[in-house]
């Protein structure tokens, strides 16, 4: 499966509210491989969702093992089909960025503590509670899927100065 | 910022009084004259309202031009006015590859504060990135609080720029914080 381009704003994909999937079909399993390559081909990052690389449906990848901050701490590689956020609590601050908003972070709150409940590639039904990074990661992958950007989230006027080559 | 060789970037600096219409006025000129503000930062500090922009115009056009029609508009405001032409390397983006990290400082004022925490970190070839000062506190017990974000080094850790820290702690009796912030990419 192809790794994907990863589109930036202003694209318009990127404000538009997704479909749900309907059927989890040949196209959606094609989907999932396409995200999955893209997030392992992005430098240090944690997750994509569907309308970064041009599909307007209800599905984000999610995987912080591997990352500093989620170490210990997370559900290891999770696809996510139709994400519908149960319960939240508590509130952090990161600071982020974002792929499809190159060259620029910004403080973010989000919970820090989510339930979120998905479905599966395989078709069945699952809830997990996240903490920590991985709950950011998901909510702002699940922001993608609303057509929500971290920008529409700063609360801080502080902003990145530099240019990242890689992130930690 | 790329380097494009037809344009020429000018560090523009406004400070005066604050009331509003200060960013219209000033910007209205730059609208008028076609220039783009390519990056900026403006904020409040005590009852005085300053902006630093950096302003980018295509050649050929010159820092007179760009100083003469602003003057008016800052002498009416009366805000000082700074204009300085950017050489080609000065307008390029930096990378960061190290930490970014908060460095809290705050405690009981006392003369050279900024001075001696700065002095250490430049020591260390930290780069400093932003940093915001307040007195705060009562008459009888002012305090001071920094607040700077600093590019570590590739090696340098924050745990260990807080230890390096420590001896200025105890010498200044003040609290120093290290905190890393380097942005998480999603």
């Amino acid at each position: 499966m192809p790794v994907r381009t990863i589109l930036s704003y202003p694209h318009p994909l990127l404000k538009q509210v997704c479909q749900a999937v309907e059927t989890i079909e040949g196209d959606i399993h094609a989907l999932v491989a396409d995200l999955l390559d893209t997030m392992l081909a992005g430098p240090g990052s944690v997750g994509v969702a569907a309308p970064q690389i041009g599909v307007a449906l209800r599905v984000c990848v999610v995987d912080v093992s591997a990352s500093r901050h989620g170490k210990g701490n997370n559900h290891g590689l999770l696809c996510m089909i139709n994400p519908v956020i149960m319960q939240s609590s508590g509130a952090a601050v990161m600071r982020e960025g974002c792929m499809s908003v190159p060259d620029y972070t910004g403080d973010v709150e989000r919970s820090q503590e989510i339930t979120v409940r998905f479905l599966e590639p395989a078709g069945n039904e699952r809830e997990i509670s996240a903490t920590g990074f991985e709950a950011v990661a998901i909510q702002h992958e699940m922001d993608h899927l609303d057509g929500v950007l971290f920008l529409d989230r700063i609360t801080c006027l502080k902003t990145g100065l530099f240019r990242r080559k890689n992130y930690r | 910022m790329t380097h494009q060789p037809d344009i020429q970037h000018y560090a523009v600096s406004v400070v005066g009084k604050d009331r509003p219409g200060i960013v219209a006025g000033i910007t209205e000129v730059l609208f008028r004259l076609g220039c783009n503000i390519a990056d900026s930062s403006c904020t409040m500090l005590a009852g005085e309202f300053a902006m630093i922009l950096i302003v980018s115009h295509p050649r050929p056009f010159g820092k007179g031009r760009l100083f003469e029609e602003l003057k008016p508009v800052c002498e009416g405001l009366g805000m000082s006015l700074a204009v300085r032409t950017l050489h080609a390397d000065e307008t390029e983006r930096q990378e960061a590859g190290g930490e970014i990290c908060m460095v809290s400082v705050y405690g009981a004022d006392q003369p050279g504060i900024v001075y001696r925490v700065t002095r250490e970190l430049a020591g260390l070839g930290i780069n400093i990135t932003d940093l915001n000062t307040k007195l705060i506190g009562t008459e009888a017990e002012p305090v001071y609080v920094m607040m700077l974000e600093a590019a570590l080094p590739d090696g340098q850790t924050p745990e260990g720029l807080e230890a390096l820290l420590g001896d200025l702690k105890k010498e200044l009796n003040v609290e120093i914080g290290v905190r890393v912030i380097t942005p998480v990419s999603l």
